[in-house]
């Protein structure tokens, strides 16, 4: 919502308040000012009044003219296809500095003198009204020749744009801005005069008749003109370009500045659209009745003219410059037409956005102003008194006491200093009885409808800023949620992770359905699928975080990174799309940092080193052969991850076909599930004093055998003594033939003593004979 | 003899040194040979004989041991030295990884709220009609709906377009007295230069009974943070509309750039908008079935915390895994 200062001062005297106490009252009042325009016009440029106009000898497009300025008369060559003779105008006189920085000085134009130039108005930094200069009219006060056009109000002006929040349909015009304004300084608000010399015109009964069923929450007013010549006067045009809109034609210009100015919904008709004839009488017949979707429509005969609030028929309009128009403006409260509409959605005009937030429901306000001023426009002839239609309305009356109030804000504010606020507001507040009040909400404040509503423009005016702050004093209560520890093991987790290098991202949970299917994942169910994303690359909930993860490597590698590491823990969904948190993790390319310690050649990152990352975050796993069932990995390099026995994720090498196809180094992916990593309390076990003992066994075992089957029966078979075992070694000979030889360390220790050789020896004899016996490996 | 002392302190190397050390002390060594030929010394000298080569045994072996050292520790610097590096060659950036601004920032909130004594709690991204937007006083028809654009599922589910659809959750489940936050991601159908389809949230609720909470205490508290979130800023409350909150305002900090002076970030006016917040409206607890209860809330956007403390310029960035921006924050 775009006001100026000149055009509120229509309605309140806010000529003592600069631009910038403006925009901090409107802002304390909740209207939020989003961009402040001063108009700042230079000195030295006056009006002045065209009293010669002669065609440039030697040029066709040019005009030699005489200004008078009051003091003196110059004669300046102006280009302007509009100039005439007998216009008022604007003269940049000799010495001005035009806004681009151009100073006027004496010229010859193809041999003719001229002292100074006639501006347009965006030469002076105006809103543009559109080519050629400008024709001034009394619209702007009188004109005085000579006088700087700095000094009028209507052109060195403040534009103040504010965003106006979807409650605040009241304030969606120049006339509800001053009234919240009026509230704020505690001033009178200006009231738009009736119309003029009603008794002498024709009535408008004599020519038009409005028929309308019952009940419909319709308000309307009509007025008939019959026009001759309007012209949109030049601080209308003005006006118009400052809020940025252009208008067909003059009466729509006419009647979109009445609705600007007022807030009431104003309409034009042509009277030729509705006449039927009856006899010799020729009379317009206008019917309100519901359509077949409950939409309250103004019909001609049998054709619709309009959808009241909503639409208008492009026929009913009035295109001609002369003739009987019909002015309408109407009302609907606003949650009968936004209902109307969530429920049969059709198409909807300019005034749509405002009737849904609530247009002025004061009727006359609007047409008195519109008629007003294309009075003094036009010649045309104005029909006498209205036609109207008004529904029943009862006002919403709210009942609050001055403790509730208090309570609410925290902070005492005296009945006096309330009752004042809210009748400036326009509240109307009965008799009271000791501190309760009875409050009687004005019509044209939709939102206002509880105690709370009330307590937030008493806020408002009173000014936030001004409300002492108090800490609140709170019952002692345990705080640590579920959420809570949830948030610690994310905590946990994450900076396990960051620790051993991966950098966090964060990724959109949407995803690229024919992607994910291509890489065989499973994708929600059609049927509970997105219906409106955003764009086809988002276009379902992904199941997985490798995809993500996946396309940030590539984008990091193409930006020139040796090696990536990234990690995110977020939101996957099932094709039932339920919601589980999942954590990812991915490693592209160098093991190592290029430096002087592997002269600028560091190995690529391994299956090994890799699985020791995750560890290093998760804790002690176990990595089971597996093949997945998405075709990202290498299926010889790929596992499934165990955690305290109980499998939690996956972990591989991609596939080198997805390398390429995203153009990656070497890259290994892990992607776990998030709530089977343990956040539980420690318990400790007890630890041995006694010093440990190391055992290497070098076993003959056939190439394929997997270590799980070996580590299975050392498991069953060990004693407590033997507190670790890990391969060290795995080589293939020749002189091996079909088998390999695996090395695997043992640590030995006791709680009660230090172990002594034979100890030893007998532990490692069992592991001997029961791998003998279930597997039948022997020693090398 | 006294050529030997001159010969242990002029040695140059520990294998000189032992060299000497057996011309001394070996079996064969001047030592060896004075005890023989103290043997053929006359017994009246014999005990002055034995008592001076004594004293030359003692001084030599302690200077022998002296030179000893001096030479070993020589001799290792010497070693030490030939290993010498250029430290200077060993400058290094940094294998650490790093946690993402925004999650860093969330952290940081929610250490805040806990701190203040209010639960974290979470819910479903995926939620009903009900939860986002009913009870929280958005009827289908409200028009501040426009100001979310919603994503749908086909069977009428949403993904939620605020967090405010947990603190109905929680209300639902528990009685009050509340005092929560709700952390997490959040989805609006607007993708351009300063939207993202996805952004995260916090928002606060706090219920207590009727007449026991104020606006006064909201802005202790929303004062009382953003001061810790952003060091001493100026804070401005600005009254503005939410369908779930009655009076509602807009947070405002004097802006961080320029101090309040006026610069692009805060289009010139020396403010940035931070925070949304309220006292309850009356239809959110009527939606809960709450009786006789008053309360708070307030809710903000995550990215811009981040994007502002950080001086983080593009929001997308944030989404994008981009290590140029994320290595940063090591």
């Amino acid at each position: 919502m775009i006001i100026t200062k000149s055009w509120l001062n229509e309605f309140i005297n806010i000529e003592d308040k600069s631009a910038d106490e403006l925009a901090k009252t409107l802002n304390s009042i909740g209207l939020e000012v989003d961009r402040v325009v001063e108009y700042k016009i230079p000195q030295k440029i006056v009006f002045g009044h065209v009293i010669e106009c002669e065609r440039h000898p030697d040029a066709d497009k040019l005009n030699v003219c005489k200004v008078d300025v009051g003091t003196a008369v110059y004669q300046i060559v102006c280009g302007a296809a509009n100039v005439k003779k007998g216009l008022h105008v604007a003269v940049a006189t000799l010495g001005a500095i035009m806004p681009n920085g151009l100073e006027i000085k004496p010229v010859q134009l193809r041999g003719v003198d001229s002292e100074g130039m006639i501006c347009s108005a965006s030469e002076l930094g105006l809103a543009d009204i559109g080519s050629g200069i400008i024709e001034f009219d009394n619209s702007i006060g009188k004109i005085v020749l000579g006088q700087e056009l700095s000094q009028n109000k209507y052109l060195q002006d403040t534009l103040i744009e504010i965003e106006l929040t979807a409650n605040r349909g009241d304030c969606l015009s120049i006339y509800g801005v001053a009234r919240d304004l009026c509230a704020a300084y505690s001033r009178p608000l200006v009231k738009i005069a009736d119309g003029e010399g009603e008794e002498r015109r024709m009535g408008i009964g004599r020519i038009l008749q409005l028929t309308h069923a019952d009940d419909l929450d319709v308000n309307l007013r009509y007025k008939a003109i019959d026009i001759k010549e309007m012209k949109v006067p030049f601080l209308t045009s003005l006006r118009l370009a400052q809020i940025e809109e252009k208008q067909s034609s003059d009466l729509d210009a006419f009647l979109f500045y009445g609705t600007y100015t007022t807030g009431v919904a104003l309409r034009a008709y042509d009277y030729e659209f509705f006449k039927v004839s009856e006899g010799s009488e020729k009379k317009a017949k206008i019917a309100l009745n519901l359509d077949n979707l409950g939409f309250a429509t103004i019909f001609a005969k049998d054709q619709v003219a309009s959808v009241v609030g909503i639409n208008q028929n492009d026929a009913s309009k009035m295109s001609k410059n002369e003739g009987i128009v019909i002015i309408e403006a109407s009302y609907v409260p606003p949650h009968i037409i936004s209902k109307q509409m969530a429920q049969n959605k059709i198409p909807s005009g300019h005034l749509f956005y405002r009737t849904s937030r609530g247009s002025e429901p004061k009727l006359n306000i609007g047409l008195n102003y519109f008629i007003g001023m294309f009075d003094k426009s036009s010649t045309s002839e104005i029909y006498g008194g209205t036609i109207e239609l008004c529904d029943d309305h009862e006002p919403v009356v709210i009942s609050v006491s001055l403790d509730e109030i208090n309570s609410i804000i925290g902070m005492n504010i005296d009945k006096t200093t309330i009752t004042k606020i809210l009748q400036n507001l326009g509240f109307d507040i009965g008799k009271s009885q000791g501190t309760n009040f009875v409050i009687s909400v004005p019509r044209f404040r939709h939102d206002i409808l509880n105690k709370q509503d009330v307590v937030e423009e008493i806020v408002r005016l009173v000014g936030i800023d001004n409300i002492k702050s108090k800490p609140f004093l709170l019952k002692e209560k345990n705080a640590l949620s579920a959420g809570y520890f949830e948030f610690k093991k994310l905590r946990k987790y994450r900076h396990s992770a960051a620790n051993q290098g991966f950098f966090e991202t964060v990724h959109f949970v949407f995803n690229e359905k024919s992607k994910l299917k291509e890489y065989g994942f499973t994708c929600i169910d059609e049927t509970l699928e997105l219906l409106n994303p955003i764009v086809n690359t988002l276009d379902t909930m992904r199941p997985t975080l490798m995809l993500g993860l996946l396309n940030a490597v590539s984008l990091n590698t193409k930006s020139g990174y040796k090696d990536v590491r990234l990690f995110e823990i977020g939101s996957v969904f099932s094709a039932a799309r339920e919601e589980s948190t999942k954590m990812g993790f991915i490693y592209s390319g160098d093991a190592y940092k290029d430096g002087i310690l592997n002269s600028g050649k560091s190995s690529k990152m391994d299956f090994g080193s890799f699985v020791q990352l995750i560890s290093n975050v998760v804790g002690d796993i176990d990595l089971v052969a597996y093949t997945p069932t998405h075709d990202l990995a290498n299926p010889y390099q790929c596992a499934k991850i165990v955690f305290k026995g109980q499998e939690i994720g996956e972990l591989f090498k991609l596939h080198p076909m997805v390398q390429d196809a995203f153009d990656l180094d070497q890259t290994f992916v892990c992607e776990i599930d998030f709530s089977k990593l343990s956040f539980d309390l420690i318990e400790a076990k007890p630890t041995s004093k006694y010093q440990a003992s190391f055992r290497d066994l070098s076993l003959v075992i056939p190439q394929n055998l997997p270590y799980t089957e070996v580590q299975k029966v050392i498991d069953e078979c060990k004693s407590q003594q033997v507190v670790r075992f890990y391969p060290i070694n795995k080589y293939i000979d020749f002189n091996l033939g079909e088998n390999a030889s695996l090395t695997i360390r043992f640590v030995l220790q006791s709680l009660e003593k230090t172990l002594e050789e034979d100890d030893i020896t007998s532990n490692m004899n069992a592991i001997l004979n029961a791998l003998n016996e279930k597997l039948g490996l022997t020693l090398r | 003899m006294k050529e030997w002392y001159e010969r242990i302190q002029t040695a140059q190397n520990v294998e000189d040194l032992e060299n000497i050390r057996i011309a001394i002390f070996g079996k064969k060594g001047i030592l060896a040979q004075q005890f023989e030929v103290m043997k053929s010394v006359p017994n009246e000298e014999k005990a002055n004989f034995a008592k001076e080569l004594n004293t030359h045994k003692n001084e030599l072996t302690s200077l022998f041991n002296e030179q000893k050292t001096v030479l070993q520790t020589k001799e290792l610097y010497e070693a030490m030295k030939a290993e010498a590096l250029d430290v200077s060659l060993f400058s290094t950036t940094s294998r650490k990884g790093a946690l993402h601004p925004v999650m860093e920032t969330m952290d940081r909130i929610v250490e805040y709220f806990s701190s203040m004594n209010f639960s974290v709690e979470t819910g479903p991204m995926v939620e009903d009609d009900f939860h986002n937007f009913e009870a929280l006083n958005l009827p289908k028809y409200h028009p501040a709906r426009d100001m979310q654009d919603t994503f749908y599922f086909k069977d009428e589910m949403l993904l939620r377009t605020h967090t405010s659809p947990v603190q109905i959750r929680t209300m639902l489940h528990t009685k009050p007295p509340i005092r929560m936050i709700a952390p997490g991601a959040v989805f609006r159908r607007d993708y351009d230069l300063t939207h993202t389809p996805m952004f995260h949230q916090v928002e606060g609720l706090l219920v207590d009974e009727e007449g026991k909470v104020s606006f006064a205490n909201l802005k202790f508290i929303l004062e009382d943070f953003l001061k810790y979130m952003f060091g001493d800023v100026e804070v401005r409350f600005r009254p503005s509309f939410f369908p779930f909150t009655e009076p509602s305002a807009e947070v405002d900090i004097s802006c961080i750039f320029c101090k309040g002076d006026g610069c692009r970030v805060c289009s010139h006016t020396g403010w940035l908008e931070v925070l949304g917040c309220g006292i309850v409206d009356p239809n959110v607890f009527k939606a809960v079935k709450y009786t006789q209860v008053s309360g708070y809330a307030f809710g903000l956007g995550v990215e811009r915390f981040a994007m502002l403390i950080h001086h983080i310029g593009d929001l997308r960035s944030l989404f994008e895994g981009d290590v140029r921006l994320l290595e940063q924050f090591q």
